[in-house]
């Protein structure tokens, strides 16, 4: 851990060198990563608003909602799948901690999902009156629970790829089942009692229905709910902290 | 920074996999039908290695390709972690390798971006490299280049800015790989003279060449390695000598 205080600013430098090669060099390359979930939020909401004639009141702003975390996550997850192997050539000439891969492929993600917010906030106040509320300070711990659940799973991942290579698909398919097991497209009220079972197993649908209730519904989650998910990240990153540590010491000749 | 760095009884395997199973799905077929099943085979890299190297000591690693050499450069330095046996060293002493010039450089950033990733890569803080760039810029003698991507780069340039990078990370104990056979020859000699300078400050050198040249010129003592087992610690030119008979057997 304190080598990892000691590389912080590799850290910072990775993280700052993807955004970079992102983005210069492309005048619309900010717009790109907004594309995305502005695309699949007016999919949505005409699909399931206009023709199926369903979904919460101010729909939209309830997708935007779910999304831009959602996106988060599964692009983090995504990417971690690459995030030791990508580095096999560093990995074999130099000594370092290599957690820094991992923790970088999260903070792009989280400095992606920033920019989201900064450009798709502002609009909702514009365009759907949605009102400013004393809940959203939660906001705040919430995101720094899923970033530390999220650096958990990242650290299963990137491992887990290095010693097989197709839980890259393995994780593209179970992130689009996870994606409708979550309640982002719909409210979790109108599921049936086996349904709303099944949402509850899945510890991503706590972080979502958080994040409803701080920027939707403007109620404080409650304590219970924090907990549970302080629980959910302190159980992925252990999890994930020791099956690293076991693990790093093949990554030179595995990756 | 005293203290010697100690090599005990280091044996490092590698396991080849035939039939590789790097895949779930291999490993699940792998589980029904024993065709596919993987195979393993030991590869002794290293067996059984151990001796000592004194603060402020060229040494060299010698033998032919495949003989263990790099790989024991690579458990030094902490990238293999050794299979038996351990490696000691000096507390606090700082390692650099240059195992690759310019390593982690790349491509579409600019010399002034890389050198600030390339030195983080081996640990250094925001202050250090600032305080180290501008010896980096003038050792490499690329100042005019600072704002172009590296791709634009020729090979040579590229090696320049690496090579300057490497020495000026300040390392206690510099583990050297093959890196002096790039480059023209003033930036040879540059490379040459500057090994020289670490001598004569004090540091210690840990050399693979295969070159007996340059381990004469550079070391004091060296090692022969072949097959992964240790034939010989001692002189330089001692170590020379063995290794001419191993070539001539």
């Amino acid at each position: 851990m304190g080598a990892l205080y000691r590389y912080r600013e590799l850290i910072r430098n990775l993280v700052l060198k993807d955004l970079k090669l992102k983005y210069r060099d492309s005048v619309l390359g900010f717009v790109w990563s907004l594309a995305n979930p502005l695309l699949l939020i007016l999919v949505y909401s005409f699909v399931f608003g206009h023709i199926l004639r369903g979904g919460p009141p101010n729909f939209a702003y309830f997708l935007m909602v779910g999304i831009l975390p959602w996106n988060f996550l599964a692009q983090s997850l995504m990417m971690s799948t690459g995030s030791i192997l990508d580095n096999g050539t560093l990995i074999r000439k130099v000594a370092l901690p290599m957690e820094v891969f991992p923790i970088t492929t999260v903070l792009f993600n989280l400095a992606q999902f920033l920019f989201a917010l900064v450009v798709f906030f502002p609009m909702a106040w514009l365009f759907f009156k949605v009102p400013l509320a004393w809940s959203w300070v939660n906001f705040f711990p919430i995101l720094v629970l899923q970033v530390l659940f999220t650096v958990g799973l990242s650290f299963i991942i990137s491992t887990a790829t290095v010693f097989y290579r197709d839980v890259r698909h393995f994780t593209e398919i179970l992130l689009t089942l996870l994606f409708w097991l979550t309640p982002i497209v719909y409210d979790i009220q109108t599921a049936g009692p086996v349904l709303k079972q099944v949402l509850y197993m899945n510890p991503f649908s706590h972080f979502i229905l958080a994040y409803q209730d701080t920027l939707y519904r403007n109620i404080f989650p409650s304590v219970e709910q924090l907990l549970v998910l302080a629980s959910l990240a302190v159980v992925s990153l252990a999890s994930g902290y020791m099956l690293f540590a076991v693990s790093k010491t093949r990554f030179a000749e595995e990756a | 920074m005293a203290g010697k760095i100690q090599i005990v009884n280091v044996s490092k395997t590698f396991v080849i996999r035939h039939n590789k199973a790097d895949s779930l799905k291999s490993k699940f077929i792998g589980l029904l039908y024993k065709r596919y099943r993987e195979e393993k085979e030991i590869l002794w890299a290293l067996r059984d290695v151990s001796f000592n190297i004194s603060p402020g000591e060229a040494f060299g690693l010698i033998g032919r390709n495949g003989s263990g050499k790099s790989t024991l450069l690579k458990v030094i330095a902490g990238i293999y972690p050794p299979t038996k046996g351990r490696v000691e060293l000096p507390n606090g002493s700082r390692m650099g390798t240059m195992i690759e010039l310019g390593v982690g450089f790349h491509p579409e950033l600019t010399g002034r971006e890389n050198i600030f990733l390339g030195a983080s890569i081996h640990g250094l803080s925001r202050k250090e490299i600032e305080g180290i760039y501008k010896d980096v810029v003038d050792f490499s003698e690329l100042d005019d280049f600072m704002d172009t991507p590296v791709k634009n780069y020729s090979s040579g340039m590229h090696a320049r800015l690496g090579f300057a990078l490497a020495v000026n990370l300040n390392p206690d104990v510099l583990l050297v790989d093959e890196v002096l056979a790039v480059g023209d020859e003033p930036f040879q000699k540059k490379c040459k003279e500057q090994i020289e300078k670490f001598r004569a400050q004090g540091k210690t050198i840990i050399f693979v060449s295969h070159s007996p040249e340059d381990v004469k010129n550079i070391c004091d003592r060296a090692c022969v390695l072949e097959h992964g087992q240790l034939m010989f610690v001692g002189k330089a030119e001692d170590a020379i000598e063995r290794y001419h008979q191993l070539l001539a057997q």
